[in-house]
């Protein structure tokens, strides 16, 4: 009896495993696997990073493709959750022969998909994970940011900072690397910029926190003039949404106030006007080329490329550039043509650094205001434009050893 | 005789197919298969605990998780450690866990003990997040898989094929040895007390050294199986201790039935293939999977492998080798 049931067993584990289908990768198409977090708290956030990739692929694809080939943008749900991403990842790797990956919200994700990269020698590229690391002690030759990064961001918010003449600073943020990176690069340069400025409380939360309540206290304890806050997504919404009717009355200088879900999400504008932020897209850009770009856009779309799907378009479209230039999807070849390269894109003009494969771009500081041409509800005005020698952190200072 | 020769032919069938694996599969298809072995490890070790001893943990991927990081610490400030070395510093690190934490609960029973290993799950849980400087936080850790050294070879298992190999050799070896815990006295004596413990305490056995013995080798296992996960991915992440991974196994566990020592290994194949193939086409395969578990807990609370059995005695009758008539639940496990 027990060996006719290891019989059925074997049978059954046999049938099970050859009946794996062997999939061949076509060959016709350039394939990039989008890992975004396409379920659970930030899925708005995924969503709105893979839309402005997908754009840039079909504005690719109308322009005849890339190499002759039609570009195809495979999602994948990392669920913000860097075992998950690894996993899906991997089996576009094994299963379909990708060699590109763009995306990871959340530097942990971002970190994961940039060692799994590393493993695999394949490319990842990110304007989505920001922490400094990722191209300073942790670079790598086979990761590229077109995006900001925490150093930069926060140098740039910093200056505003100073600019104001705030002297009592309180900060909270994310408890992950990207929100931890971001502090110390803001009190990094605050530091250099205003030794006498003084931070009053310093507060990390976790990402995807429900409940501000504890840490808005403290914060109004600690009396400060302005609050810096490099929170994203919902935890800046419920930040903002808590915090306010609690007392905390002070000016917010973010990195991300251009979102509009979140001010949207608020439902009060008096909740955001006068908060600024520091990004590296904006919608009201005034260049020519953004103005065109935003207006293709929606008449594509019929909504805005705001934030995420502007920066997420322009990184993908760096990609391409980079593919192009070295004329094949050869891994080596493309980490060779991108580093160096120029985009001239919607939001001024980008270049991949070698040294670190930082990109160096103009950040845009904006401040939220009621009345604009965009939404009915408060939204950011264009204040200026900071270049990126003011916020460059020199090659040498930045950690990375570039491995060749 | 002829049985043995039957079981003998089916264990030689089953190491055959499993060596012509990587001529046969895919690189992508290896890569889930050897997934499928580490967590069958993982799931015969918690049905070890939950049906064979009648325990149910919440807490078993603490050990999961601890091997895992173990393992990947190891890997990370010893670089001259061969990989063997690794897996050892892994699963001492279980065994010392389960010792210690099946020492506090080993007079608890029922919820009292699902609660406190729920709670050192949390714990566990919290160190891996917080210890940032050790653990990488929410980062994890990133690893390369050193060389297998033999002492007279050394072998690259850099490769899939060779990993898959070993895990084949060593997990597979591991899952054997469990089937025999469970046909030896110790294994009998595990399932008599989760029957009646009364009795065999009046038989005068010391029933909570049995299950202390038990809770550390269940965590033992568990830990070789982290060791393995961790290899495998090159990564590991305070994920692998934490409550989702207990959950995962829970529901491989009841997906294949914890009254046959194999059910949990048919969770193991159908959890994680349905997985992979559910991912592909929804966002929302978790909540499917929920559907799945709640399905079989309400109807089929026997699992996959008690379908099997009721299909297998439609198809084959009730007897069984000896011409006597039995009931499956209470025939206990294979």
């Amino acid at each position: 009896m027990k060996a006719r049931f290891l019989g059925s067993l074997c049978s059954i584990i046999i049938v099970l495993t050859l009946a794996f289908p062997v999939c061949a990768s076509a060959e016709d198409t350039i394939k990039i696997g989008a890992v975004q977090a396409l379920s659970g708290t930030f899925k708005d956030i995924g969503e709105r990073y893979l839309d402005g990739c997908v754009y840039a692929a079909q504005v690719i694809n109308e322009q005849g493709g890339l190499l002759g080939k039609k570009v195809e943008v495979i999602p994948v749900d990392t669920e913000f959750n860097p075992d998950v991403a690894t996993r899906k990842a991997t089996k576009l790797i094994l299963r379909d022969g990708v060699k590109f990956f763009y995306g990871g919200t959340g530097s942990t994700v971002g970190m994961a998909m940039k060692e799994l990269a590393t493993k695999h020698n394949l490319i990842f590229f990110t304007c989505d994970a920001d922490s400094a690391s990722m191209t300073g002690k942790d670079c790598s030759r086979n990761f590229f940011r077109p995006g900001g990064c925490t150093d930069n961001r926060s140098f740039a918010v910093a200056q505003q900072t100073v600019k104001q003449g705030y002297k009592k600073i309180a900060i909270i943020a994310q408890d992950y690397s990207m929100g931890r990176e971001a502090v110390d690069g803001f009190k990094r340069k605050m530091a250099e910029l205003d030794p006498e400025a003084k931070i009053v409380v310093e507060l990390y939360h976790p990402a995807g926190n429900k409940d501000y309540a504890p840490y808005v206290s403290r914060i109004i304890a600690a009396n400060p003039e302005v609050i810096f806050t490099p929170n994203w997504g919902n935890d800046l919404t419920l930040l903002l949404k808590q915090g306010r009717p609690m007392g905390m009355n002070q000016k917010i200088l973010a990195y991300y106030i251009n979102d509009e879900v979140s001010i949207a999400a608020l439902a009060n504008d008096d909740l955001m006007i006068g908060n600024t932020g520091t990004e590296i897209y904006n919608l009201d850009i005034p260049t020519e080329k953004n103005k065109e770009f935003v207006a293709k856009f929606y008449k594509d779309r019929g909504y805005y490329p705001t934030w995420l799907r502007g920066k997420s378009y322009m990184a993908t479209m760096f990609w391409a550039e980079a593919v192009k230039k070295a004329g094949t999807t050869d891994v080596d070849a493309v980490i060779k043509a991108w580093e160096g390269l120029t985009y001239d894109g919607p939001a001024g003009l980008w270049t991949m650094r070698a040294c670190d494969h930082q990109a160096q771009m103009p950040y845009w500081h904006s401040e939220v205001v009621k009345e604009n041409k965009f939404f009915k509800h408060a939204f950011i005005k264009h204040v200026d434009m900071i270049p990126p020698e003011d916020v460059e952190v020199p090659c040498k200072e930045t950690g990375c050893n570039m491995p060749k | 005789m002829k049985k043995q020769g039957n079981i003998f032919i089916c264990m030689s069938g089953l190491i055959l197919a499993g060596a012509l694996m990587p001529v046969i599969l895919s690189q992508y298809h290896l890569y889930i298969l050897t997934e499928i072995i580490i967590f069958s490890l993982f799931a015969v070790s918690y049905n070890l605990l939950l049906g064979y001893a009648g325990l149910l943990s919440f807490g078993h991927a603490l050990f999961f998780g601890l091997s895992g990081f173990a393992t990947a610490l190891a890997i990370i400030h010893f670089p001259g450690l061969t990989l063997l070395s690794t897996v050892l510093i892994g699963l001492a690190a279980s065994i010392i866990a389960g010792f210690v934490i099946g020492a506090l609960l080993l007079r608890h029973k029922g919820s009292y003990f699902a609660l406190l290993t729920l709670a050192f799950s949390a714990l566990f849980y919290a160190v891996a997040v917080k210890w940032y400087s050790v653990t990488g936080g929410d980062n994890g850790l990133n690893i390369v898989r050193p060389d297998l050294n033999l002492g007279f070879a050394s072998i690259s298992v850099s490769g899939l094929a060779h990993f898959y190999y070993l895990t084949l050799i060593v997990v597979g070896a591991t899952i054997i040895f469990c089937w025999y815990f469970t046909q030896t006295a110790m294994g009998k004596t595990v399932l008599l007390m989760r029957d009646n413990e009364k009795r065999m305490q009046f038989l005068g056995y010391n029933t909570n050294f049995a299950r202390l013995i038990l809770f550390t080798f269940t965590g033992a296992l568990a830990g070789l199986a982290g060791s393995f996960y961790a290899l495998h991915f090159e990564f590991v992440s305070h994920m692998a201790v934490s409550i989702n991974m207990t959950t995962v196994v829970l529901l491989m566990t009841f997906v294949g039935g914890t009254k046959k020592f194999w059910g949990p290994i048919l969770g193991v194949f159908v959890y994680i293939i349905f997985q992979n193939y559910l991912s592909d086409l929804t966002d929302r395969w978790a909540l499917i999977m929920g559907f799945i578990f709640v399905f079989m807990v309400l109807f089929v609370p026997g699992g996959l492998s008690e379908v099997i059995v009721k299909i297998q005695q439609r198809l084959f009758g009730k007897r069984n080798d000896n011409g006597v008539k039995y009931i499956a639940s209470e025939e206990g496990n294979l």
